[in-house]
């Protein structure tokens, strides 16, 4: 899941101070509030500027990810369907500022958006239904869908879009290379662990082999 | 801040007579590094609006619930299209939250106008209210939250579980004498009342609120529609609240014709294009990734 990359990508610092928080066991100073609330006294948002002004980014190993994921649900509440279209809305918004549509050959710019099984499958659902809103012509190839309910209204969302899902999967790199100008692999997570089993083994295959830039969710699902 | 988005006033159609109401507006607004509004400028900005709005819902000549229309949108959303509450819920706070940073913009704010008073109703409208909360504290503003009469369910509860975890305060009541509000923040967020709720159905806080924002002369972000206007005609916008800004939900509502204040922005880009023609709604582009547009 990748609640936390999309939090970051749409700027909430105050998830790097959640981290100084769970690794130093201190918090925000506040005192008791006035009718108002405490704005005039020591802020968070002061704070979350210095800690993150003082610190490099820092990258996540695959427990510590699960641990901000964890506590987002158990402590924030946030529900998966909540995380997951902030996730799929801030990965389409950064693959528009990193291939923007005047800088792609086609109009609109073809895509090519390979879901998983899981929870990255889903924010590759909702950054397709998103890319489609930005002016992308994006196509979707999904072979193993969930029987959630959450899933299934991301695929009835984008099929209502007329976003179209692949039957199969293109066998040959160049293949796709002529169709497509951009393949976006939301096939495995963080949370990955074990063999990659059929029919993503092969799928990682193909895309080893491409030319087109491939933009990763969360990691590059090649292990 | 005069770059804000918006019509031009010197580029606006010649003075036309004013809508009722528009040119009765309070003192000036305190210094805020805002060009101030002059009563010409208001007057040519609403009938400028007001007749790109008759040409959107008037495409197709047909008589129209604003109401009944908008409440179809949203069941086509959840309905055909399989969206969840949440999500159209969590969209629109975000967009709403995105618009006042674009009517607003952070670096031109001081720190005390970076306090932003939310006050959320205990329908839609006040969860739209709460998700805006929260990402207006992603986006370095200093929230407050007035949610007086709370909603049980769980979607209200859990949106509000995070706007506390974030450590945006919720204050447990609200001042009656205005000036105290217009001293303490630099805007306020009417999350009150969306379409089709009648003031009587929220409450008393939420009521003597709204009284008390009608008086406010810091500037006021109305979200969808401004709380206690009839979303069809808009009446009760000459004693109502009269906000500065407009962020219509998914697509304007009718009232929003009366609206006379400085921005008008529509945050609709999660609506599909098939949604759009079925309810012959034709709106501003969206430009680059925007999930709002300045109407």
């Amino acid at each position: 899941m990748s609640g936390l990359r999309a939090l970051l990508g749409l700027g909430l610092l105050v998830a790097g101070s959640r981290l100084q928080r769970i690794t130093t066991q201190t918090s925000a100073c506040r005192s008791g509030p006035t009718w108002w609330g405490p704005q005039r006294l020591n802020s968070g948002v002061r704070w979350n500027s210095e800690v993150m002004a003082s610190t490099a980014v820092k990258y996540l190993s695959q427990e510590e990810a699960q641990a901000v994921d964890q506590e987002l649900f158990n402590e924030y509440q946030f529900s998966v369907d909540q995380l997951m279209e902030l996730a799929g809305l801030s990965c389409a918004t950064a693959i528009a500022k990193a291939y923007p549509p005047t800088s792609m050959s086609r109009s609109p710019p073809t895509v090519l958006v390979i879901c998983g099984p899981g929870n990255n499958g889903g924010d590759g659902l909702v950054c397709a239904r998103h890319l489609k809103l930005f002016g992308y012509q994006p196509t979707i190839y999904y072979p193993k869908r969930p029987n959630k309910p959450l899933f299934t209204a991301l695929v009835t969302q984008c099929q209502k879009m007329d976003i179209p899902f692949l039957g199969e999967m293109p066998s040959e790199p160049t293949v796709i290379d002529e169709l497509y100008e951009l393949v976006v692999d939301a096939i495995f997570g963080f949370s990955f662990k074990g063999d990659v089993r059929e029919p993503f083994h092969s799928i990682l295959s193909v895309l080893k082999g491409l030319t087109v830039p491939i933009a990763s969710i969360d990691i590059p699902s090649d292990r | 801040m005069s770059s804000a988005a918006g019509p031009d006033p010197s580029e606006a159609p010649e003075e036309r007579p004013s809508l009722p109401g528009t040119l009765e507006r309070q003192a000036p607004l305190p210094h805020m590094g805002r060009a101030e509004l002059s009563p010409n400028a208001t007057t040519s900005l609403a009938w400028g609006r007001q007749s790109w709005l008759e040409q959107i819902w008037n495409a197709e000549a047909v008589c129209r619930d604003c109401t009944a229309e908008a409440a179809a949108l949203e069941r086509e959303l959840l309905e055909d299209y399989r969206f969840g509450r949440q999500q159209l819920v969590e969209l629109c706070g975000h967009a709403s939250a995105v618009a006042v940073t674009k009517a607003f913009p952070l670096p031109a704010l001081s720190r005390k106008q970076r306090t932003v008073l939310v006050v959320c109703g205990p329908e839609q409208n006040g969860a739209v209210g709460l998700v805006c909360a929260r990402h207006l504290r992603v986006f370095e503003y200093e929230p407050t939250i007035f949610y007086p009469t709370r909603s049980l369910d769980l979607l209200h509860r859990d949106l509000t579980t995070q706007c506390e975890k974030m450590d945006i305060p919720f204050l447990s009541y609200l001042p009656t004498e205005v000036q105290l509000i217009n001293e303490a923040y630099g805007l306020v967020v009417d999350a009150v009342l969306g379409p089709g709720v009648e003031p009587r159905e929220v409450g008393g806080p939420c009521t003597r609120a709204l009284a008390t924002l009608k008086l406010l002369s810091i500037p006021l972000v109305s979200l969808d529609i401004p709380s206690g206007w009839d979303a069809e005609t808009g009446s009760d916008s000459e004693d109502g609240l009269r906000p500065d800004v407009l962020v219509s939900l998914a697509a304007p509502k009718r009232c929003a014709g009366r609206f006379s204040g400085r921005h008008h922005f529509v945050a609709g880009r999660f609506v599909p294009d098939d949604v759009l023609r079925k309810f012959a709604l034709r709106l501003p582009g969206y430009t680059g990734t925007d999930c709002v547009a300045a109407l």
